[in-house]
C-alpha cells in the first residue's frame, strides 16, 4: 500500500506541531512556509519542507500539492490567505482539505469554498478548560455528534464499592461505562515508586467501581449532564 | 502486616519511609501519608517523602495537591527526575 502523504501549509505553533506530530507517526509531509526561517527549522523533522507561497496556483503545482491525500491550511493570522490557499488547494483536487479557522465567519468561508473539515483550536481549548474549570470532575470531554458525548468522570462517591451493573448506572442515567481508568502504584527494584495507569477497556457487568476510578462514559448530553450532577 | 509494623523503628527515617511505601503499595493511602509526613517531620529536606505524597494525591484524583508535592519535592531537589516529569504531565508540559 503506498504511504499516504500530507501536506501543512503555514508553519506557525499550531501547523508546525502537526506537521511534526505526523511526522512522528511515519507519515509523510510535505510542510509549506513563505518564511525562510519557519521553513529551515521544520526541515529535519519532516519529509519535505519547502518556502512557497501558498497563493500562488503554479508554486503549489509545482510543490506537489496535488498528489497529497490531506492538505491542513493551517494559515491563521491572515483570513483572505488562508481562504485562497483553501481554494487553489481544493482546485488542484486534494480529496480532503482541514482548514485551521481564528473565527465563525472564517469557517463559513472556508465550507463555501470545500474546505472538507474545519478546527478551531483556540475555541475548542477555551471551551475544554471553561468546562473543566466549573466541573472539576470532568477530567474530558469529548463531542462524538451534535447530542452524544463522551466524558471522563471521576467515579462519584455513590458508585464505589458497587458493581457496574448494581450501580445502575445505565438503567438510572442512560449512560455507557465503556472506558475505567485508574491509576496503581508502582515500585521497581531500587524500591522508587511510582504509578502507572491501567484501563479496562471492556466493563464487565460484574466490574467493580472503586474509589478514584475514572469512568469513560457515553451518552446524550441530557443523560450526561444528570450523572455530572451526582 | 502488624507484624511488619512492630518492627519499625519510629526514630529511623528510612525505615518510616519503607512503611510508607509498603501502606501504598497496598492502596493504603491515609497510612501511607502519616507515615510520609512522620518522616518530614524528622527530616523536612526528605524530598522523596513529598514526591510519595504527590503520588497518592494524583491517584486520589487530587491534582492540585499533588502538583504542590511534587514542587516541594523539586524545591529540595531540582534534579529529582521523577518529580519533574509527573509534575510536567500535570501542567501540560511535553517532554522535549
Amino acid at each position: 500500500m503506498q504511504k499516504r502523504q500530507f501536506a501543512v501549509i503555514g508553519l506557525g505553533t499550531f501547523g508546525s506541531n502537526v506537521a511534526k506530530e505526523l511526522a512522528k507517526r511515519n507519515i509523510q509531509v510535505l510542510a509549506i512556509d513563505n518564511d525562510t526561517e519557519i521553513v529551515n527549522r521544520i526541515s529535519s523533522f519532516v519529509t519535505q519542507a519547502l518556502v512557497a507561497d501558498a497563493t500562488d496556483e503554479k508554486a503549489m503545482k509545482d510543490a506537489g500539492i496535488a498528489d497529497c491525500d490531506t492538505v491542513i491550511v493551517s494559515i491563521g493570522e491572515n483570513i483572505e490567505t488562508s481562504i485562497l490557499a483553501t481554494l487553489i488547494v481544493k482546485e488542484l483536487g486534494v480529496k480532503n482539505v482541514i482548514v485551521k479557522c481564528v473565527s465563525l465567519w472564517h469557517s463559513k468561508i472556508a465550507v463555501k469554498i470545500g474546505a472538507d473539515k474545519v478546527v478551531y483550536p483556540e475555541f475548542e481549548m477555551a471551551k475544554k478548560l471553561a468546562e473543566n474549570l466549573v466541573s472539576p470532575n470532568i477530567l474530558e470531554q469529548i463531542n462524538l455528534s451534535k447530542d452524544y458525548n463522551l466524558i471522563e468522570l471521576v467515579a462519584p462517591k455513590v458508585f464505589w464499592g458497587k458493581t457496574i451493573k448494581s450501580s445502575g448506572i445505565r438503567n438510572n442515567y442512560e449512560v455507557n461505562i465503556i472506558a475505567v481508568r485508574r491509576h496503581v502504584p508502582v515500585i521497581d527494584d531500587n524500591g522508587h515508586t511510582d504509578i502507572k495507569e491501567e484501563v479496562n477497556m471492556v466493563p464487565g457487568p460484574d466490574d467493580e467501581i472503586m474509589q478514584n476510578d475514572v469512568l469513560v462514559i457515553v451518552g446524550s448530553e441530557k443523560a450526561l449532564s444528570k450523572i455530572k450532577e451526582v | 502486616m502488624s507484624g511488619d509494623k512492630k518492627n519499625i523503628n519510629e526514630n529511623n527515617e528510612t525505615e518510616l519511609m519503607e512503611l510508607g511505601k509498603f501502606y501504598f503499595l497496598n492502596n493504603k493511602y491515609d497510612e501511607a501519608i502519616a507515615e510520609f509526613k512522620k518522616v518530614i517531620v524528622m527530616n523536612p529536606n526528605n524530598a522523596e517523602a513529598y514526591y510519595n505524597i504527590g503520588l497518592i494525591k494524583e491517584t486520589n484524583n487530587d491534582f492540585d495537591g499533588a502538583k504542590k508535592m511534587y514542587i516541594k519535592a523539586l524545591n529540595i531537589d531540582e534534579s529529582y527526575k521523577s518529580a519533574r516529569e509527573r509534575l510536567n504531565k500535570l501542567i501540560g508540559l511535553e517532554d522535549e
